[in-house]
Protein backbone atom coordinates (compact mmCIF):
# COMPACT_ATOMS: atom_id res chain seq x y z
CA UNK A 1 0.00 0.00 0.00
CA UNK A 2 1.46 3.73 -0.73
CA UNK A 3 2.32 5.80 2.39
CA UNK A 4 -0.51 8.33 2.63
CA UNK A 5 1.29 10.04 5.60
CA UNK A 6 4.97 10.47 6.45
CA UNK A 7 6.03 12.21 10.09
CA UNK A 8 10.05 12.88 9.82
CA UNK A 9 11.50 13.79 13.36
CA UNK A 10 8.24 15.35 14.28
CA UNK A 11 9.56 17.75 17.26
CA UNK A 12 7.04 19.75 19.54
CA UNK A 13 8.18 22.21 22.59
CA UNK A 14 5.42 24.23 23.98
CA UNK A 15 6.35 27.63 25.09
CA UNK A 16 6.31 26.31 28.87
CA UNK A 17 9.06 24.27 28.02
CA UNK A 18 6.90 20.69 27.81
CA UNK A 19 8.83 18.36 25.39
CA UNK A 20 5.32 16.79 24.20
CA UNK A 21 6.80 15.08 20.70
CA UNK A 22 10.45 14.57 20.63
CA UNK A 23 11.88 13.08 17.21
CA UNK A 24 8.79 11.24 16.22
CA UNK A 25 8.99 9.44 12.69
CA UNK A 26 6.13 7.20 11.23
CA UNK A 27 5.14 5.82 7.71
CA UNK A 28 1.39 5.14 7.49
CA UNK A 29 0.06 3.83 4.69
CA UNK A 30 -3.27 4.13 3.07
CA UNK A 31 -6.22 2.30 4.52
CA UNK A 32 -4.10 1.28 7.77
CA UNK A 33 -6.34 1.87 11.07
CA UNK A 34 -3.38 3.16 13.40
CA UNK A 35 -4.45 3.05 17.01
CA UNK A 36 -2.50 5.58 19.12
CA UNK A 37 -2.20 4.42 22.69
CA UNK A 38 0.10 5.77 25.97
CA UNK A 39 -0.56 7.65 29.32
CA UNK A 40 -1.97 11.14 29.63
CA UNK A 41 -0.18 13.39 28.21
CA UNK A 42 2.46 11.57 26.21
CA UNK A 43 1.35 13.39 23.44
CA UNK A 44 -1.00 11.70 21.27
CA UNK A 45 -3.36 15.39 20.85
CA UNK A 46 -0.33 16.96 20.20
CA UNK A 47 0.54 14.43 17.15
CA UNK A 48 -2.74 14.26 15.69
CA UNK A 49 -3.35 18.07 15.43
CA UNK A 50 0.35 18.59 14.17
CA UNK A 51 -0.92 16.57 10.94
CA UNK A 52 -3.16 18.77 10.31
CA UNK A 53 -1.79 21.82 11.36
CA UNK A 54 -4.04 22.46 14.58
CA UNK A 55 -0.41 22.65 16.80
CA UNK A 56 2.90 23.75 15.14
CA UNK A 57 5.27 21.90 15.26
CA UNK A 58 8.54 23.33 17.05
CA UNK A 59 10.50 20.87 14.62
CA UNK A 60 10.32 17.97 11.75
CA UNK A 61 7.98 17.76 9.13
CA UNK A 62 4.31 15.86 8.18
CA UNK A 63 4.14 14.99 4.95
CA UNK A 64 0.39 14.66 3.14
CA UNK A 65 0.10 12.69 -0.15
CA UNK A 66 3.59 14.19 -1.38
CA UNK A 67 2.30 17.58 0.34
CA UNK A 68 4.45 19.48 2.99
CA UNK A 69 1.63 20.31 5.82
CA UNK A 70 4.04 21.92 7.95
CA UNK A 71 4.95 24.12 5.49
CA UNK A 72 1.93 25.08 3.90
CA UNK A 73 0.34 28.84 5.21
CA UNK A 74 -3.15 30.12 4.68
CA UNK A 75 -5.47 28.48 1.81
CA UNK A 76 -2.96 26.04 0.96
CA UNK A 77 -2.93 24.60 4.42
CA UNK A 78 -7.09 24.91 4.99
CA UNK A 79 -7.05 22.55 1.20
CA UNK A 80 -4.73 19.92 2.73
CA UNK A 81 -6.99 20.08 6.20
CA UNK A 82 -10.14 19.72 3.99
CA UNK A 83 -8.99 16.28 3.40
CA UNK A 84 -8.42 15.16 6.69
CA UNK A 85 -11.45 14.79 8.94
CA UNK A 86 -11.22 15.34 12.56
CA UNK A 87 -13.27 14.29 15.32
CA UNK A 88 -13.53 15.38 19.63
CA UNK A 89 -13.47 13.76 22.38
CA UNK A 90 -15.85 16.33 23.63
CA UNK A 91 -17.64 16.14 19.73
CA UNK A 92 -16.98 20.12 20.05
CA UNK A 93 -20.76 20.34 17.99
CA UNK A 94 -22.25 23.75 17.90
CA UNK A 95 -24.75 23.29 20.68
CA UNK A 96 -27.21 25.94 19.50
CA UNK A 97 -27.19 24.75 16.06
CA UNK A 98 -29.16 21.79 14.56
CA UNK A 99 -27.59 18.69 13.81
CA UNK A 100 -28.10 19.30 9.88
CA UNK A 101 -26.06 22.79 10.13
CA UNK A 102 -23.41 20.93 12.32
CA UNK A 103 -22.90 18.05 9.50
CA UNK A 104 -23.54 20.71 6.40
CA UNK A 105 -20.51 22.65 8.41
CA UNK A 106 -17.93 20.41 7.38
CA UNK A 107 -18.61 21.34 3.84
CA UNK A 108 -17.20 24.90 4.74
CA UNK A 109 -13.69 24.16 3.45
CA UNK A 110 -15.04 23.87 0.24
CA UNK A 111 -17.34 27.05 -0.10
CA UNK A 112 -16.79 30.95 0.07
CA UNK A 113 -16.62 33.03 2.74
CA UNK A 114 -19.46 34.46 0.67
CA UNK A 115 -22.11 31.38 0.51
CA UNK A 116 -21.36 30.95 4.43
CA UNK A 117 -23.14 34.38 4.98
CA UNK A 118 -25.83 33.69 2.77
CA UNK A 119 -26.19 30.59 3.97
CA UNK A 120 -27.84 28.48 1.13
CA UNK A 121 -25.91 25.09 0.95
CA UNK A 122 -25.55 23.75 -2.67
CA UNK A 123 -28.10 21.18 -3.69
CA UNK A 124 -24.59 18.94 -3.90
CA UNK A 125 -24.37 19.57 -0.08
CA UNK A 126 -27.57 18.95 1.29
CA UNK A 127 -27.71 15.67 -0.04
CA UNK A 128 -24.31 14.52 0.85
CA UNK A 129 -25.12 15.81 4.63
CA UNK A 130 -28.50 13.77 4.42
CA UNK A 131 -26.58 10.07 3.24
CA UNK A 132 -24.12 11.33 5.61
CA UNK A 133 -26.38 11.31 8.41
CA UNK A 134 -28.67 8.16 6.98
CA UNK A 135 -24.84 6.78 7.38
CA UNK A 136 -24.83 7.31 10.74
CA UNK A 137 -27.89 6.24 12.00
CA UNK A 138 -29.05 10.20 12.99
CA UNK A 139 -31.70 10.80 9.93
CA UNK A 140 -34.78 11.31 12.29
CA UNK A 141 -32.82 14.01 14.22
CA UNK A 142 -31.52 15.77 11.09
CA UNK A 143 -33.02 18.87 13.01
CA UNK A 144 -32.75 18.40 16.46
CA UNK A 145 -30.25 20.74 18.57
CA UNK A 146 -27.16 19.04 18.64
CA UNK A 147 -26.80 19.40 22.61
CA UNK A 148 -30.10 17.75 22.63
CA UNK A 149 -29.12 14.19 21.76
CA UNK A 150 -27.02 12.02 23.57
CA UNK A 151 -23.09 11.14 23.94
CA UNK A 152 -22.81 8.72 21.43
CA UNK A 153 -25.48 10.19 18.89
CA UNK A 154 -23.40 13.51 19.12
CA UNK A 155 -20.33 11.64 18.37
CA UNK A 156 -21.83 10.15 14.90
CA UNK A 157 -22.85 13.47 14.21
CA UNK A 158 -19.17 14.45 14.66
CA UNK A 159 -18.08 11.37 12.43
CA UNK A 160 -21.17 12.68 9.45
CA UNK A 161 -19.62 16.30 9.61
CA UNK A 162 -15.99 14.80 8.85
CA UNK A 163 -17.24 12.73 6.21
CA UNK A 164 -18.45 15.56 4.83
CA UNK A 165 -15.18 16.90 3.61
CA UNK A 166 -14.62 13.75 1.73
CA UNK A 167 -11.61 13.04 3.53
CA UNK A 168 -8.38 10.78 2.90
CA UNK A 169 -7.52 10.28 6.32
CA UNK A 170 -9.68 10.71 9.83
CA UNK A 171 -8.27 11.58 12.95
CA UNK A 172 -9.66 10.67 15.78
CA UNK A 173 -8.64 11.90 19.22
CA UNK A 174 -10.19 9.82 22.07
CA UNK A 175 -13.39 9.32 20.21
CA UNK A 176 -15.24 7.35 22.56
CA UNK A 177 -13.42 8.27 26.14
CA UNK A 178 -16.83 10.10 27.02
CA UNK A 179 -18.73 7.07 26.42
CA UNK A 180 -20.12 3.79 27.99
CA UNK A 181 -18.74 0.53 26.64
CA UNK A 182 -21.52 -0.10 24.28
CA UNK A 183 -21.68 3.32 22.97
CA UNK A 184 -18.30 3.05 22.60
CA UNK A 185 -18.11 0.04 20.26
CA UNK A 186 -20.87 1.57 18.37
CA UNK A 187 -18.77 4.49 17.59
CA UNK A 188 -15.97 2.58 16.74
CA UNK A 189 -17.99 0.16 14.17
CA UNK A 190 -18.74 3.26 12.44
CA UNK A 191 -14.73 4.22 12.00
CA UNK A 192 -13.99 0.61 11.35
CA UNK A 193 -17.07 0.64 8.65
CA UNK A 194 -15.78 4.28 6.90
CA UNK A 195 -12.03 2.35 7.03
CA UNK A 196 -13.69 -0.59 5.74
CA UNK A 197 -15.80 0.92 3.00
CA UNK A 198 -14.37 4.31 1.83
CA UNK A 199 -10.41 2.65 1.99
CA UNK A 200 -10.36 5.96 4.31
CA UNK A 201 -7.10 5.65 6.48
CA UNK A 202 -7.90 6.21 10.58
CA UNK A 203 -5.69 7.10 13.03
CA UNK A 204 -7.43 7.16 16.17
CA UNK A 205 -6.08 7.81 20.24
CA UNK A 206 -7.69 5.55 22.68
CA UNK A 207 -7.30 4.86 26.30
CA UNK A 208 -8.02 0.92 26.25
CA UNK A 209 -6.28 -1.59 24.78
CA UNK A 210 -9.17 -3.96 24.31
CA UNK A 211 -10.52 -1.53 21.82
CA UNK A 212 -7.08 -0.83 20.14
CA UNK A 213 -6.96 -4.85 19.50
CA UNK A 214 -10.25 -5.22 18.90
CA UNK A 215 -10.32 -2.77 15.74
CA UNK A 216 -6.51 -1.46 15.18
CA UNK A 217 -4.64 -2.87 12.06
CA UNK A 218 -1.61 -1.23 13.94
CA UNK A 219 -0.66 0.38 17.19
CA UNK A 220 1.49 2.99 18.00
CA UNK A 221 2.58 3.49 21.63
CA UNK A 222 3.93 7.21 22.84
CA UNK A 223 5.96 7.34 26.01
CA UNK A 224 7.04 10.97 26.94
CA UNK A 225 6.86 11.93 23.19
CA UNK A 226 8.27 8.97 21.55
CA UNK A 227 7.71 5.90 19.95
CA UNK A 228 7.57 3.48 22.43
CA UNK A 229 5.80 0.77 20.17
CA UNK A 230 4.87 0.46 16.77
CA UNK A 231 3.45 -2.96 15.63
CA UNK A 232 0.57 -5.47 14.97
CA UNK A 233 -2.26 -5.35 18.27
CA UNK A 234 -1.20 -8.78 18.98
CA UNK A 235 2.21 -8.19 19.81
CA UNK A 236 1.44 -6.26 22.86
CA UNK A 237 2.10 -8.63 25.71
CA UNK A 238 2.62 -8.15 29.37
CA UNK A 239 5.82 -6.82 29.25
CA UNK A 240 5.92 -4.48 26.12
CA UNK A 241 2.55 -2.74 28.57
CA UNK A 242 4.40 -1.98 31.10
CA UNK A 243 6.87 -0.41 28.83
CA UNK A 244 4.51 1.76 27.72
CA UNK A 245 2.39 2.51 30.73
CA UNK A 246 4.82 2.13 33.63
CA UNK A 247 5.57 -1.05 35.69
CA UNK A 248 2.47 -0.17 38.38
CA UNK A 249 0.00 -0.49 35.68
CA UNK A 250 -2.61 -3.39 35.02
CA UNK A 251 -4.72 -3.47 32.22
CA UNK A 252 -8.42 -2.95 32.82
CA UNK A 253 -11.18 -4.19 30.09
CA UNK A 254 -13.84 -1.33 28.72
CA UNK A 255 -17.23 -2.51 30.12
CA UNK A 256 -15.66 -4.81 33.08
CA UNK A 257 -18.38 -8.17 33.93
CA UNK A 258 -19.04 -8.18 30.21
CA UNK A 259 -17.63 -9.95 27.31
CA UNK A 260 -15.96 -8.70 24.70
CA UNK A 261 -18.93 -10.52 22.70
CA UNK A 262 -21.65 -9.24 24.29
CA UNK A 263 -20.52 -5.29 24.46
CA UNK A 264 -20.32 -5.77 20.60
CA UNK A 265 -23.79 -7.20 20.40
CA UNK A 266 -25.21 -4.58 22.55
CA UNK A 267 -23.27 -2.16 19.91
CA UNK A 268 -24.79 -3.97 17.05
CA UNK A 269 -28.21 -3.53 18.46
CA UNK A 270 -27.49 0.17 19.01
CA UNK A 271 -26.74 0.59 15.66
CA UNK A 272 -29.70 -1.34 14.35
CA UNK A 273 -32.16 0.03 16.32
CA UNK A 274 -34.96 2.01 14.22
CA UNK A 275 -34.88 5.36 16.28
CA UNK A 276 -31.72 4.53 18.31
CA UNK A 277 -33.76 5.24 21.30
CA UNK A 278 -32.19 3.26 23.38
CA UNK A 279 -28.84 5.30 22.50
CA UNK A 280 -27.23 6.75 25.59
CA UNK B 1 -3.70 21.73 68.50
CA UNK B 2 -0.75 21.96 66.70
CA UNK B 3 0.51 18.88 68.28
CA UNK B 4 -1.75 16.59 67.74
CA UNK B 5 -0.57 16.89 64.24
CA UNK B 6 3.23 17.22 64.85
CA UNK B 7 2.58 13.85 67.14
CA UNK B 8 1.31 11.99 64.32
CA UNK B 9 4.19 13.27 62.01
CA UNK B 10 1.16 15.32 59.90
CA UNK B 11 1.88 18.02 58.51
CA UNK B 12 0.37 20.74 60.37
CA UNK B 13 -2.33 23.50 59.35
CA UNK B 14 -0.63 26.73 58.59
CA UNK B 15 -3.81 28.86 60.40
CA UNK B 16 -2.66 26.52 63.61
CA UNK B 17 1.02 28.06 63.28
CA UNK B 18 -0.14 31.57 63.60
CA UNK B 19 2.60 33.91 64.52
CA UNK B 20 3.47 37.13 66.05
CA UNK B 21 4.47 38.68 62.23
CA UNK B 22 0.84 37.37 61.12
CA UNK B 23 -0.85 38.85 63.93
CA UNK B 24 1.23 42.19 63.88
CA UNK B 25 0.20 42.50 60.33
CA UNK B 26 -3.57 42.17 60.77
CA UNK B 27 -3.44 44.65 63.35
CA UNK B 28 -1.49 47.17 61.35
CA UNK B 29 -4.30 46.72 58.67
CA UNK B 30 -6.98 47.57 61.24
CA UNK B 31 -4.95 50.26 62.31
CA UNK B 32 -4.37 51.71 58.79
CA UNK B 33 -8.15 51.17 58.10
CA UNK B 34 -9.06 53.61 61.15
CA UNK B 35 -6.04 56.13 60.48
CA UNK B 36 -7.28 56.79 57.10
CA UNK B 37 -11.33 57.32 57.94
CA UNK B 38 -9.68 59.25 60.75
CA UNK B 39 -7.36 61.88 58.56
CA UNK B 40 -10.50 61.68 56.01
CA UNK B 41 -13.34 62.91 58.01
CA UNK B 42 -10.54 65.60 59.30
CA UNK B 43 -9.63 67.16 55.69
CA UNK B 44 -12.78 66.44 54.58
CA UNK B 45 -14.28 69.16 56.78
CA UNK B 46 -17.72 67.99 57.43
CA UNK B 47 -19.40 70.64 58.46
CA UNK B 48 -23.27 69.93 59.64
CA UNK B 49 -23.79 73.03 61.52
CA UNK B 50 -25.55 74.89 58.34
CA UNK B 51 -28.52 71.88 58.22
CA UNK B 52 -31.87 73.44 58.38
CA UNK B 53 -33.75 70.59 59.08
CA UNK B 54 -36.76 72.73 58.75
CA UNK B 55 -36.34 73.73 55.17
CA UNK B 56 -35.51 70.08 54.28
CA UNK B 57 -38.87 69.34 55.63
CA UNK B 58 -40.48 71.91 53.39
CA UNK B 59 -38.78 71.14 50.06
CA UNK B 60 -39.25 67.19 50.75
CA UNK B 61 -42.95 68.31 51.45
CA UNK B 62 -43.22 70.11 47.88
CA UNK B 63 -41.35 67.57 46.25
CA UNK B 64 -44.20 65.04 47.90
CA UNK B 65 -46.73 66.81 46.74
CA UNK B 66 -46.22 67.11 42.53
CA UNK B 67 -47.42 69.42 40.38
CA UNK B 68 -48.75 67.01 37.76
CA UNK B 69 -49.47 70.14 34.54
CA UNK B 70 -45.47 70.52 34.01
CA UNK B 71 -45.83 66.68 32.32
CA UNK B 72 -48.91 68.43 29.82
CA UNK B 73 -49.30 70.74 27.79
CA UNK B 74 -50.80 73.94 29.05
CA UNK B 75 -52.45 76.95 27.32
CA UNK B 76 -50.33 79.91 26.63
CA UNK B 77 -50.26 82.41 30.09
CA UNK B 78 -48.13 85.18 30.89
CA UNK B 79 -44.63 84.24 31.21
CA UNK B 80 -41.11 86.40 31.69
CA UNK B 81 -38.52 83.81 31.70
CA UNK B 82 -36.49 83.02 33.49
CA UNK B 83 -37.94 84.62 36.22
CA UNK B 84 -41.31 83.19 35.59
CA UNK B 85 -40.88 79.96 33.20
CA UNK B 86 -43.19 79.47 30.75
CA UNK B 87 -45.25 76.33 31.31
CA UNK B 88 -44.72 73.73 28.39
CA UNK B 89 -46.11 74.94 25.25
CA UNK B 90 -46.55 71.72 23.25
CA UNK B 91 -46.81 68.19 23.73
CA UNK B 92 -42.77 67.20 23.41
CA UNK B 93 -41.89 70.33 25.47
CA UNK B 94 -43.83 68.73 28.72
CA UNK B 95 -42.73 65.97 30.84
CA UNK B 96 -44.44 63.23 29.09
CA UNK B 97 -43.04 64.18 25.99
CA UNK B 98 -39.49 65.05 27.06
CA UNK B 99 -39.13 61.58 29.20
CA UNK B 100 -40.42 59.77 25.68
CA UNK B 101 -37.45 61.51 23.94
CA UNK B 102 -35.10 60.98 26.76
CA UNK B 103 -35.90 56.87 26.48
CA UNK B 104 -35.17 57.53 22.73
CA UNK B 105 -32.11 59.31 22.82
CA UNK B 106 -31.49 56.26 25.13
CA UNK B 107 -32.28 53.74 22.09
CA UNK B 108 -30.48 55.61 19.33
CA UNK B 109 -27.33 56.21 21.66
CA UNK B 110 -27.26 52.13 22.42
CA UNK B 111 -27.30 51.77 18.94
CA UNK B 112 -25.12 53.80 17.79
CA UNK B 113 -22.42 52.16 20.73
CA UNK B 114 -23.55 48.68 19.65
CA UNK B 115 -22.66 49.50 15.85
CA UNK B 116 -18.88 50.34 16.28
CA UNK B 117 -18.59 47.97 19.39
CA UNK B 118 -19.61 44.64 17.97
CA UNK B 119 -17.26 44.67 15.58
CA UNK B 120 -14.09 46.19 17.35
CA UNK B 121 -15.47 43.40 20.05
CA UNK B 122 -14.15 40.58 18.11
CA UNK B 123 -10.50 42.72 17.55
CA UNK B 124 -10.47 42.34 21.69
CA UNK B 125 -11.55 38.98 22.51
CA UNK B 126 -8.16 37.03 23.29
CA UNK B 127 -9.31 33.58 21.64
CA UNK B 128 -10.29 34.88 18.04
CA UNK B 129 -7.27 37.43 17.83
CA UNK B 130 -4.47 34.14 17.93
CA UNK B 131 -2.26 32.87 15.87
CA UNK B 132 0.61 35.64 14.88
CA UNK B 133 2.22 38.65 16.57
CA UNK B 134 -0.19 41.32 14.34
CA UNK B 135 -3.33 39.95 16.13
CA UNK B 136 -1.98 40.16 19.26
CA UNK B 137 -1.24 43.70 19.60
CA UNK B 138 -5.00 44.47 17.62
CA UNK B 139 -6.13 42.40 20.45
CA UNK B 140 -4.15 44.05 23.35
CA UNK B 141 -4.86 47.61 21.60
CA UNK B 142 -8.18 47.92 21.37
CA UNK B 143 -8.56 46.16 24.94
CA UNK B 144 -6.84 49.65 26.07
CA UNK B 145 -9.30 51.83 23.57
CA UNK B 146 -12.15 50.10 26.00
CA UNK B 147 -10.40 51.07 28.95
CA UNK B 148 -9.38 54.64 28.32
CA UNK B 149 -13.13 54.96 26.50
CA UNK B 150 -14.93 53.32 29.27
CA UNK B 151 -12.72 55.50 32.05
CA UNK B 152 -13.91 58.51 31.07
CA UNK B 153 -16.83 59.45 32.96
CA UNK B 154 -19.87 60.00 30.88
CA UNK B 155 -20.62 63.89 32.61
CA UNK B 156 -17.26 64.82 31.18
CA UNK B 157 -17.81 63.24 27.66
CA UNK B 158 -20.99 65.60 27.70
CA UNK B 159 -19.29 68.78 28.72
CA UNK B 160 -17.19 67.85 25.39
CA UNK B 161 -20.04 66.84 23.69
CA UNK B 162 -22.03 70.23 24.33
CA UNK B 163 -18.70 72.21 23.10
CA UNK B 164 -19.09 69.97 20.33
CA UNK B 165 -22.89 69.96 19.29
CA UNK B 166 -23.77 73.12 21.93
CA UNK B 167 -26.67 72.29 24.25
CA UNK B 168 -28.93 70.07 23.16
CA UNK B 169 -29.92 66.05 22.53
CA UNK B 170 -27.03 66.03 20.36
CA UNK B 171 -24.46 66.28 23.11
CA UNK B 172 -26.21 63.71 25.22
CA UNK B 173 -27.04 60.99 22.70
CA UNK B 174 -23.03 61.40 21.43
CA UNK B 175 -21.87 61.26 25.20
CA UNK B 176 -24.07 58.07 25.72
CA UNK B 177 -22.80 56.59 22.92
CA UNK B 178 -19.03 57.34 22.93
CA UNK B 179 -18.97 55.97 26.39
CA UNK B 180 -21.02 52.63 25.96
CA UNK B 181 -18.31 51.80 22.90
CA UNK B 182 -15.94 51.59 25.98
CA UNK B 183 -18.49 49.38 28.01
CA UNK B 184 -20.05 47.50 25.73
CA UNK B 185 -17.21 46.58 23.83
CA UNK B 186 -15.54 45.20 27.17
CA UNK B 187 -18.50 43.53 27.96
CA UNK B 188 -18.91 41.66 24.56
CA UNK B 189 -15.11 40.64 24.32
CA UNK B 190 -15.44 38.81 27.52
CA UNK B 191 -18.83 37.05 25.99
CA UNK B 192 -16.89 36.29 22.96
CA UNK B 193 -13.39 34.93 25.46
CA UNK B 194 -16.56 33.00 27.69
CA UNK B 195 -17.59 30.61 24.56
CA UNK B 196 -16.60 27.15 23.96
CA UNK B 197 -13.31 26.78 22.21
CA UNK B 198 -14.11 23.65 20.55
CA UNK B 199 -15.89 23.88 18.09
CA UNK B 200 -13.61 26.73 16.74
CA UNK B 201 -11.07 23.64 16.97
CA UNK B 202 -13.57 21.35 14.94
CA UNK B 203 -14.48 24.10 12.18
CA UNK B 204 -10.97 24.87 11.98
CA UNK B 205 -9.88 21.42 11.06
CA UNK B 206 -12.74 21.68 8.22
CA UNK B 207 -10.73 23.62 6.34
CA UNK B 208 -12.89 26.52 7.08
CA UNK B 209 -10.98 30.56 6.74
CA UNK B 210 -10.72 32.76 9.72
CA UNK B 211 -14.31 34.36 9.03
CA UNK B 212 -16.03 31.37 8.06
CA UNK B 213 -14.85 29.85 11.84
CA UNK B 214 -16.27 32.80 13.36
CA UNK B 215 -19.45 32.90 11.40
CA UNK B 216 -20.36 29.14 12.36
CA UNK B 217 -18.66 28.65 15.21
CA UNK B 218 -18.67 31.95 17.03
CA UNK B 219 -21.52 33.64 15.96
CA UNK B 220 -24.59 30.77 17.14
CA UNK B 221 -22.86 30.80 20.74
CA UNK B 222 -22.96 34.83 21.09
CA UNK B 223 -25.83 36.19 19.89
CA UNK B 224 -28.25 35.40 23.71
CA UNK B 225 -25.17 36.53 25.11
CA UNK B 226 -25.01 39.55 23.16
CA UNK B 227 -28.99 40.61 23.61
CA UNK B 228 -29.07 39.97 26.87
CA UNK B 229 -25.95 42.39 27.30
CA UNK B 230 -27.17 45.06 24.75
CA UNK B 231 -30.63 45.11 27.25
CA UNK B 232 -28.67 45.87 29.88
CA UNK B 233 -26.91 48.23 28.68
CA UNK B 234 -29.79 50.04 27.46
CA UNK B 235 -31.78 49.67 30.60
CA UNK B 236 -28.58 51.49 31.92
CA UNK B 237 -28.43 54.24 29.40
CA UNK B 238 -32.09 54.89 30.24
CA UNK B 239 -31.35 55.64 33.88
CA UNK B 240 -28.09 57.76 32.54
CA UNK B 241 -29.92 59.81 30.16
CA UNK B 242 -31.77 62.24 32.60
CA UNK B 243 -28.94 62.70 34.64
CA UNK B 244 -26.90 64.31 31.39
CA UNK B 245 -29.29 67.36 31.33
CA UNK B 246 -27.55 68.95 34.08
CA UNK B 247 -24.66 70.10 32.33
CA UNK B 248 -27.16 70.63 29.16
CA UNK B 249 -27.06 67.36 27.20
CA UNK B 250 -30.57 67.31 26.00
CA UNK B 251 -33.48 65.30 27.67
CA UNK B 252 -36.14 66.04 30.57
CA UNK B 253 -33.39 66.44 33.10
CA UNK B 254 -32.77 70.21 31.58
CA UNK B 255 -36.45 70.70 32.18
CA UNK B 256 -36.02 69.14 35.61
CA UNK B 257 -33.13 70.94 36.71
CA UNK B 258 -34.28 74.14 35.28
CA UNK B 259 -37.07 73.46 37.98
CA UNK B 260 -34.58 72.97 40.79
CA UNK B 261 -32.46 76.14 40.17
CA UNK B 262 -35.78 78.50 40.53
CA UNK B 263 -36.98 76.60 43.46
CA UNK B 264 -39.63 74.89 42.18
CA UNK B 265 -40.03 71.85 43.76
CA UNK B 266 -43.85 71.11 42.96
CA UNK B 267 -43.22 70.38 39.43
CA UNK B 268 -39.49 69.28 40.07
CA UNK B 269 -41.35 66.29 42.40
CA UNK B 270 -43.53 65.42 39.38
CA UNK B 271 -40.58 64.94 37.14
CA UNK B 272 -38.58 63.02 39.40
CA UNK B 273 -41.76 60.70 40.64
CA UNK B 274 -41.94 60.34 36.06
CA UNK B 275 -37.98 59.29 35.75
CA UNK B 276 -38.16 57.06 38.85
CA UNK B 277 -41.50 55.14 37.50
CA UNK B 278 -39.66 55.07 33.83
CA UNK B 279 -36.53 53.40 35.75
CA UNK B 280 -38.30 50.91 37.16
CA UNK B 281 -40.13 49.78 34.43
CA UNK B 282 -37.08 49.50 32.05
CA UNK B 283 -35.39 47.84 34.86
CA UNK B 284 -38.21 45.30 35.55
CA UNK B 285 -38.82 44.40 31.69
CA UNK B 286 -35.12 44.37 31.03
CA UNK B 287 -34.56 41.81 33.63
CA UNK B 288 -37.65 39.70 31.99
CA UNK B 289 -36.31 39.70 28.97
CA UNK B 290 -32.44 38.66 29.93
CA UNK B 291 -34.36 36.14 32.54
CA UNK B 292 -35.75 34.43 29.32
CA UNK B 293 -32.72 34.64 27.30
CA UNK B 294 -30.56 32.90 29.94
Amino acid sequence: MPTVLSIEHLTKVYPKGTRALDDVSLEISRGEFVVLIGLSGSGKSTLLRCLNGLVEPSGGRVVFDGQDVTAARGAELRRLRRRMGMIFQQFNLVKRASVFQNVLAGRLGYRSTWRTIVGRPDREDIELAFTNLQRVGILAKAYARADALSGGQQQRVGIARALMQRPDLMLADEPVASLDPATSHSVMKYLEEINHTDGITVICSLHFLSLARRYGTRVIALKDGKVAFDGKPQAIDERRFKEIYGEDAVEVEIGVGKTQAELLSEAEALVTAPDFAADR
Amino acid sequence: MAEYFRARNLPVPPELERTWLTDWRRWLAIAGTVAVLYVGLRITDIDTSRANPGYVGQILGQLLTPKWDVLFPQAATICEPPVVPCPPGNFWEAGLGLIIITIFMAVVATALALVVAVPLSFLGARNVMTGNPLATAIYAGVRVMFTVVRSIDILIVCIVGVVLFSIGNAAGVFAIAFHNIGVMGKLYSEAIEGIDAGPIEAITATGANRFQVIWTAVLPQIVNPFISLTIYRLDTNVRLAPVIGLVGAGGIGVLLFQYMNLLRYHEAGAIIFLIVLTVVVMDFLSAQVRKRLA
